[in-house]
C-alpha cells in the first residue's frame, strides 16, 4: 500500500505539490488525474525517492521513504514517464541488471526475465539491443523491469503513451491482475477512458491540490452528476473546456 | 541489497562490450585515424621527455635539480587540472547523469551509489592525464635506465595522487549543488573554470619565461628558479608524487611522500563518501528543478539582425543560433577562456624582446611572423572545431524543424557557415595584425598574412560546416561533437592545411625579405615562382571552402533519418 500525508514540494516559491494526502489500499487502483503541470509527476516522482518533498510523509508498504528508503524502494515498482534505459545493453541484459539492484541473484533470475519478456510480448527481443527498440518496445520493457522483484506497489506515470492497441490492452491486463493479487497500483493519466475502464478511485490534482477523490460516480455526482463521460467531469472540475477560445483563435 | 558497489558498473562494461561486438561501417578508418593520432602524438611526448631527460643528465646535480623541479610542475599542473575535472565531471556523474533516475528508484545504498559513482568520476576525470604521463614517464625511465621498480612505483604514486584532486572536486560539486539553486551550479562551475583557467594564465605569465632570452643578465636567471619553485609547496599532493617519483629514478623508495599520498587519499574518499551520504539526495533533487533562463530579452540582438541586410529566414536562423549560444553558459564561457588565452599570446608577442639578440632581430621578428600565422591558424581551427563544426549537430532532436520547414538545406547550411565565418574573421584577423604589429615585421608580410588569414578563414569554416554536416552527432554536446570522429577528421586536415599554407606563402615571402636583405632584384622565374604559391595558395584554399560546403549540403540531402 502507499500512503502519502500532508506532501508539500516547492520550487523556489513555487508550490508545485501543495499538502496533498493519499491512500491507495492492496489491491486497489488508484487513478491520479489533473491537467499538465497540476503536480502529478512530482508527486509519483517523491514517492518513488527522485525528489525530495519539503514537507511531508510518505510510506510504501509500512516503510517510510525518508528515513527506511531502501526497504520501501525494494517494494516498490516505480514506471517513469520518461524511463531511462541503458541504450547499448540488450533487453535481456538490462532487466538482469534491474534484477540485481533489487537484490535478485541465482539460478531463478534468468528464468523470470524470460517469463517478464513473454508476458510484455518481447520474448524474441531478449537479446537486441535497446537502441533498436520503439517507444512501445521500451515502454513494455520498462513495465517489466518494474514488475521483475514481485513489488507490492506501483506507481505507474502515463503508462499508455505510445502503446498500440495491443500493447495498451496488455497493459490494462496486467495491472488487473496485479491489483487482483494484492498489489497497490498508484497511476497517473490523461488517457481517461483508461481511468474510468480501470480504475478503482481516482483524485484530480489541480495546482498542488487535490481538488476531487472518488469512484467514477462518486466524482459525476461532484461534477453535477448524470450519466456523463468522465472527461466532462474532468473538465468541469478542472476549469472549463476552452472551446471557446478555441472558436476564437480559429 | 549486498551486492558490492562495483555491480552498479555492469551496464558500462556491457554496453562497451556491446558496442565493441557489434561492428559498423567506419569502424575500422575511425580506429585508425584515432589510433594513428594518438600513436603519433604518444611517440612525440615519450621522445621530448627523453631528450629533454638525456639533456639534464649533462648537467649532473643541476639537471637532477631541474629534473625534480620539472616532476614537480608537471603534477602541480596535473593536480590543478584534476581539481577542475572532477568538479565538472562529479556534476554530471553524480547530479545530471540520465541513468540516476533509474539508480536512485532502486533500492542502492548511498554508500554503494557514491562509491560506484566517484569510481566513474576518477576514471573520466583523469584518464586524460594518465594517458598524456604514461609516455612521458616512459621515456623519463628510459633515458635515466631505471629498473622495473619504477614502474611500479609510478602506479603506486599516480593512483593516489588522481583520486585526491577528484575528492576534492567532487566535494565543491557536492557543496555547489547544495548551495546554488538548481542547475545554475552548473553555469557556476563553468565561470568557475573560466577563473581557474584565466588564474592558471596569469600564475604562467607571472613567471615571464622569457627573461631566459635576456643572455647578458644573467643574475636574473637565479631570481627565474626562485619563481619557479614558488609555487611548489611540500604540502601539497603534486610535492609528494614528483618526490616519489623522483627517488624512484633513483632507484630507492620515498615511503614519507607515497605514505601521505594513500593515507590523504584515503582520507578524502572517506569524507566525501561520509559527505555525499548525507548531502547527496538533497543536491540531486535540487538539480531536478528547471533553471531560469538568462537573456530572455535580447531586445538588442534582436534589433541588429533586422538591420542587416538578410533574407527573413537567415535572420530567424542567425537570432535563433546567436540566443541559444548566448543562453548557454558553457559556450561562452569556452569562448571567453580562449580569448583570454588568445590576449595572453598577444602580451607574449609584446614583451618578447628580440631586439637584444644582435644581428638577428631582422631575421627572427619575419620568422615569427609565419608562426604567428601558423598559431592564427591553429586557433582558427580549435574555434572552428569546437564552435563550428558542431552548428549542425547542434540543432540537436530539433532538426525535424528545420527539414520539415520551406527552407532548402542549401540555405541552411550557407547560414551556418556565414554565422561561424565574421566571428572566427575577426578574432584572427586581429590576432595576426597586432601580433604583426608588436613584433614590428616587414609591411609586405603584413599584408600577405593577413590576406592569407582571409582566404584560411573561409577555408577552414567551410571545411568545419562541410565535414559537421557530414557527420553530424545530434544527440551529443557540443564538445562530445567536437571530440567524435568527424570532429578529430576536421582537425587532422586543418593542421595539414594550415601547414601546407604556410609553406605556401611563407617560401615566397621569405624569398622576396631575402632579396629585399640584399638589394638584389628577384629573377623572372623566382617572381613566376612567388606567384605560383601564392595563386596556388589562394586556389587551395577557395577548393577545400567550396568544395566541403558542397559535400556538407548533399550529405544533410541524403540524410534518411
Amino acid at each position: 500500500m502507499i500512503a502519502i500525508h500532508d506532501l508539500v514540494k516547492h520550487y523556489g516559491t513555487f508550490a508545485a505539490v501543495d499538502g496533498v494526502s493519499l491512500d491507495v489500499a492492496s489491491g486497489e487502483i488508484h487513478g491520479f488525474l489533473g491537467p499538465n503541470g497540476a503536480g502529478k509527476t512530482t508527486t509519483l516522482r517523491m514517492i518513488a525517492g527522485l525528489l525530495k518533498p519539503t514537507a511531508g510523509r510518505i510510506l510504501v508498504n509500512g516503510h517510510d521513504v525518508a528515513t527506511d528508503p531502501e526497504a520501501a524502494k525494494s517494494s516498490l515498482g516505480f514506471i517513469p514517464d520518461r524511463p531511462f534505459i541503458y541504450e547499448k545493453l540488450t533487453a535481456g541484459e538490462f532487466l538482469r541488471f534491474h534484477a540485481g539492484l533489487y537484490g535478485m541473484d541465482g539460478n531463478g533470475v534468468g528464468g523470470r526475465v524470460r517469463e517478464m519478456l513473454g508476458l510484455f510480448e518481447l520474448g524474441k527481443w531478449e537479446h537486441e539491443l535497446v537502441e533498436s527498440f520503439s517507444h512501445g518496445m521500451k515502454q513494455r520493457l520498462v513495465m517489466s523491469a518494474a514488475f521483475l522483484h514481485r513489488p507490492q506497489s506501483i506507481v505507474v506515470d502515463e503508462p499508455m503513451v505510445g502503446l498500440d492497441p495491443r500493447g495498451a490492452r496488455l497493459i490494462k491486463d496486467v495491472f488487473r491482475k496485479m491489483s487482483q493479487r494484492g498489489v497497490a497500483i498508484l497511476m497517473s493519466t490523461h488517457t481517461l477512458e483508461v481511468a474510468q475502464e480501470m480504475c478503482d478511485r481516482i483524485s484530480i490534482i489541480l495546482k498542488g491540490k487535490i481538488i476531487a477523490r472518488g469512484t467514477v460516480d462518486e466524482l459525476r455526482g461532484l461534477a453535477g452528476g448524470g450519466d456523463t463521460h468522465l472527461t466532462e467531469v474532468f473538465l468541469k472540475l478542472t476549469g472549463g473546456s476552452g472551446l471557446q477560445e478555441i472558436d476564437e483563435v480559429l | 541489497m549486498t551486492t558490492p558497489f562495483p555491480y552498479l558498473l555492469v551496464p558500462h562494461l556491457w554496453s562497451a562490450r556491446n558496442r565493441a561486438a557489434r561492428r559498423e561501417r567506419g569502424d575500422l578508418s575511425r580506429g585508425a585515424l584515432f589510433g594513428g593520432v594518438a600513436l603519433v602524438v604518444a611517440y612525440a611526448l615519450f621522445a621530448g621527455s627523453f631528450w629533454l631527460t638525456a639533456q639534464l643528465e649533462d648537467y649532473a646535480e643541476l639537471g637532477d635539480y631541474l629534473l625534480r623541479l620539472g616532476l614537480s610542475w608537471l603534477f602541480l599542473t596535473f593536480l590543478s587540472f584534476l581539481a577542475f575535472s572532477g568538479v565538472v565531471t562529479a556534476l554530471s556523474t553524480f547530479f545530471l547523469a540520465d541513468d540516476l533516475r533509474l539508480l536512485l528508484a532502486a533500492p542502492v545504498a548511498a554508500r554503494r551509489l557514491f562509491l560506484a559513482r566517484f569510481l566513474r568520476t576518477v576514471v573520466q576525470a583523469s584518464w586524460m592525464v594518465v594517458i598524456f604521463l604514461v609516455p612521458v614517464l616512459l621515456g623519463v625511465a628510459r633515458a635515466r635506465c631505471v629498473g622495473p621498480s619504477f614502474y611500479l612505483t609510478a602506479v603506486l604514486t599516480i593512483a593516489p595522487f588522481a583520486v585526491i584532486p577528484v575528492a576534492v572536486g567532487t566535494a565543491v560539486t557536492l557543496l555547489l549543488v547544495n548551495t546554488f539553486p538548481a542547475r545554475r551550479a552548473r553555469d557556476i562551475l563553468m565561470l568557475m573554470g573560466l577563473l581557474f583557467a584565466g588564474a592558471l594564465v596569469i600564475v604562467l605569465r607571472m613567471i615571464r619565461p622569457e627573461q631566459l632570452l635576456t643572455v647578458q643578465s644573467l643574475p636574473e636567471v637565479t631570481d627565474f628558479f626562485t619563481t619557479l619553485q614558488s609555487p611548489v609547496t611540500p604540502l601539497l599532493p603534486s610535492f609528494w608524487a614528483g618526490e616519489a617519483l623522483f627517488a624512484g629514478l633513483r632507484g630507492s623508495a620515498d615511503w614519507l611522500h607515497m605514505g601521505a599520498l594513500w593515507t590523504t587519499a584515503l582520507a578524502a574518499v572517506v569524507m566525501v563518501s561520509t559527505a555525499s551520504e548525507r548531502w547527496h539526495f538533497d543536491g540531486y533533487s535540487k538539480s531536478q528543478e528547471a533553471s531560469k533562463a538568462r537573456f530572455t530579452k535580447l531586445t538588442l540582438l534582436d534589433a541588429v539582425a533586422r538591420a542587416l541586410p538578410l533574407s527573413g529566414v537567415r535572420r530567424q536562423l542567425l537570432i535563433k543560433d546567436l540566443k541559444i549560444f548566448l543562453r548557454d553558459v558553457s559556450q561562452w564561457s569556452q569562448l571567453l577562456l580562449l580569448l583570454a588565452l588568445v590576449l595572453v599570446y598577444l602580451y607574449n608577442f609584446r614583451v618578447l624582446d628580440l631586439e637584444r639578440i644582435p644581428y638577428m632581430s631582422g631575421f627572427l621578428k619575419n620568422l615569427y611572423a609565419f608562426v604567428n600565422l601558423g598559431m592564427a591558424g591553429f586557433v582558427m581551427a580549435t574555434i572552428a572545431v569546437r564552435f563550428v563544426f558542431p552548428a549542425v549537430s547542434a540543432e540537436g532532436p530539433a532538426f525535424w524543424i528545420i527539414r520539415t520547414a520551406p527552407i532548402s538545406l542549401h540555405d541552411f547550411l550557407w547560414s551556418k557557415f556565414w554565422t561561424g565565418l565574421v566571428p572566427v574573421l575577426a578574432l584572427t584577423e586581429v590576432l595576426t595584425i597586432v601580433g604583426n604589429q608588436f613584433l614590428g615585421v616587414d609591411p609586405f608580410l603584413k599584408v600577405i598574412t593577413a590576406l592569407a588569414i582571409v582566404f584560411m578563414c573561409f577555408a577552414l569554416v567551410g571545411l568545419a560546416i562541410g565535414l559537421g554536416a557530414r557527420y553530424p552527432r545530434f544527440g551529443a554536446d557540443p564538445s562530445q561533437a567536437a571530440g567524435s570522429y568527424g570532429g578529430v577528421t576536421f582537425m587532422v586536415q586543418a593542421v595539414l592545411y594550415v601547414l601546407v599554407m604556410v609553406a605556401l606563402v611563407g617560401w615566397p615571402s621569405s624569398l622576396y625579405l631575402f632579396r629585399q636583405l640584399r638589394r638584389t632584384p628577384l629573377s623572372l622565374v623566382q617572381e613566376s615562382m612567388m606567384v605560383v604559391c601564392l595563386v596556388g595558395a589562394a586556389v587551395v584554399s577557395l577548393s577545400i571552402w567550396i568544395m566541403s560546403m558542397r559535400a556538407g549540403v548533399r550529405a544533410l540531402e541524403r540524410m534518411e533519418d
